[in-house]
């Protein structure tokens, strides 16, 4: 039976294109071309054999940049090659794994570039593309705010911090009879371990910031609680603080899908071996608003096409641009039984080295938020887990099954099963 | 086919709450779109809504959308309509200044809420107010 894997991964470092030493005086062009290339070499594929790339990138207000595959092809090496922008914004790599398998499984093509990049820190002075002046975080979430409802929706008041990380907060509060003080308590273990499972991977925003227990020292508290509670941790929106939300970010991820795979690497392929789509309209939803009825129905259709139950996973991402949904989801996803995701935390289970695994790649606070891209870098820790080639955060466990699912803004869920392949 | 967002704004500005009521399935979509959002049919009618709801829960922000930032900060709502659609909206009448009283006010909720219109920045829009 033909089967897409994945042969290769590419990931530039998750920073900020005006200070970050990877990034800096390096053009939007420069930093996909420089994640391309990365899984071009990893999976061993020269440009000749890619017949068709995706290029993934939502914010056009800083990368001054539409139709991205036409004006990105001479810089990608894949000049008179296929391609489209698509955008799904913050699940777009993830997108992009199934548009990839689509198009290798229906017999079009063979070989297939996924690339992303984002740029959120920055936007080119007038149009001049080597002079990037920085952005406010009023105007960041300005535009991306034109991923939600603009007929209705923005103009009554619209706050993505209540609709999207507070009430979620409250509700999963609430349906778990949680304190607020247990609940907080909670989102610091989640937080410590992101910090922890970022501070192991150099391409993560807040890296060489280290582990938050390396941070509150530093800051001069005498333990993790003090420094959770205090004025540099504030309420973002009540109950969720300031810690629990995504770290903007800018990079870009690549990975190369193949119907190929043993003539170009020796390297262990990855299957994709389910996907699944589903969109709504934020920030509405019937009652059942938190957890979303699409988050349900795409994890269920995804499992069914691989022919896997929730028993079956060795390893879950999920999207966590506000870091209650790690608990949300994945009880939606069935790796954690409803109403037990908190204590699987609490008792160090989801860590690399624990026996439920979650978020290893630091998410979208520890790893960072480079929107179209960002689910790259969760796919990234996927294949290179599978491989064995994660260095000293290599999970104990066996890996043979994973599920990525992530949320586009707002709101489109994508959900991928990946499977060991041969 | 009829405009229908500049139709429910216009209404607004006349003091009415519009929303449409499916005839396939009876179910209610608020604001109006073009289709019914629960069975997907345009076979549909518009009605008036009676502005009474539920609020679900409530926070505030760090960071008001750009459109809004110089308004300074305000409570933000989960309101159940009487007609069984949810809506995000401003919410008046409840305490927000600090976390301990966005806390408090959400221990005693649901409470019940009334529709008002109101105009923000050019726009009549539908805010609720505690009763
Ligand atoms: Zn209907």
């Amino acid at each position: 039976m033909k089967k897409a894997q994945i042969i290769g991964v590419g990931c530039t470092k998750f920073g900020n294109i005006l200070t970050s030493p990877e990034l800096k005086d390096k053009t939007f062009q420069e930093i996909v071309a420089e994640a391309a290339f990365e899984a071009m070499d990893d999976a061993q594929i020269p440009p000749e054999k890619i017949d068709v790339f995706y290029v993934g990138n939502m914010l056009s207000n800083t990368t001054q940049m539409y139709s991205h595959a036409t004006v990105l092809a001479d810089w990608l090496g894949l000049r008179l090659k296929g391609g489209y922008h698509f955008d799904t914004a913050c699940s777009t790599t993830n997108t992009g794994l199934g548009i990839a398998a689509q198009s290798i499984l229906s017999g079009k093509y063979k070989n297939v570039l996924v690339v992303a990049g984002e740029i959120t820190s920055s936007c080119p002075k007038g149009v001049n593309p080597l002079e990037r002046e920085a952005i406010s975080p009023t105007t960041l979430w300005k535009w991306t705010d034109f991923g939600m409802d603009h007929v209705y929706g923005y103009h009554h008041f619209y706050d993505v911090a209540s609709a999207y990380g507070a009430f979620t907060t409250i509700a999963y509060m609430k349906r778990n009879k949680l304190s607020f003080e247990e609940m907080d308590k909670i989102m610091m273990e989640v937080n410590r371990a992101v910090r922890k499972h970022a501070s192991m991977n150099p391409k993560a925003i807040t890296y060489e910031r280290g582990s938050l227990e390396q941070e509150a020292r530093k800051e001069g508290f005498s333990s993790v609680e003090d420094y959770w509670k205090s004025p540099k941790n504030p309420f973002f929106a009540w109950p969720a603080r300031l810690f629990s939300a995504l770290n903007s970010a800018d990079g870009a991820t690549a990975i190369v899908v193949s119907g190929e795979a043993k003539k170009y690497t020796k390297k262990l392929p990855i299957d994709i071996a389910g996907f699944d789509w589903r969109t709504s309209n934020f920030p509405w939803g019937d009652e059942k608003v938190y957890p979303y009825p699409q988050d349900t129905l795409a994890f269920k259709t995804a499992y069914q096409m691989a022919g896997i139950k929730p028993s079956d996973i060795d390893y879950l991402y999920v999207h966590d641009c506000m870091q209650i949904y790690q608990l949300v989801l994945s009880e939606v996803a069935g790796y954690f039984p409803k109403g037990t995701a908190w204590k699987a935390v609490l008792d160090g289970r989801t860590m690399y080295d624990g026996d439920k695994p979650l978020n290893i790649s630091g998410g979208r606070h520890g790893g960072g938020h480079a929107f179209d891209a960002s689910a790259g870098m969760e796919i990234y820790e996927i294949v290179k887990q599978m491989r064995g080639e994660a260095g000293k955060k290599q999970m104990k466990k066996p890996l043979r099954v994973a599920v990525q699912h992530n949320h586009g803004y707002g709101m489109h869920t994508a959900v991928t099963v990946f499977k060991k392949g041969k | 086919m009829e405009p229908i967002a500049k139709k429910w704004y216009d209404n607004l500005a006349k003091g009415k709450i519009m929303g449409i009521k499916c005839k396939d399935c009876g179910a209610y979509t608020f604001p109006p779109l073009t289709v019914c959002r629960e069975c997907r049919s345009r076979n549909l009618k518009e009605v008036k809504m009676s502005g009474e709801g539920e609020l679900v829960m409530y926070s505030s922000t760090m960071l008001p959308s750009a459109k809004f930032a110089d308004l300074g900060k305000k409570a933000y709502g989960l309101i159940k309509l009487k007609e069984g659609p949810v809506f995000f909206t401003r919410i008046d009448g409840v305490k927000y200044n600090t976390p301990d009283e966005i806390r408090k006010g959400n221990e005693i909720l649901p409470v019940k809420v009334k529709a008002k219109i109101e105009k923000v920045k050019g726009m009549n829009i539908v805010v609720f107010e505690k009763k």
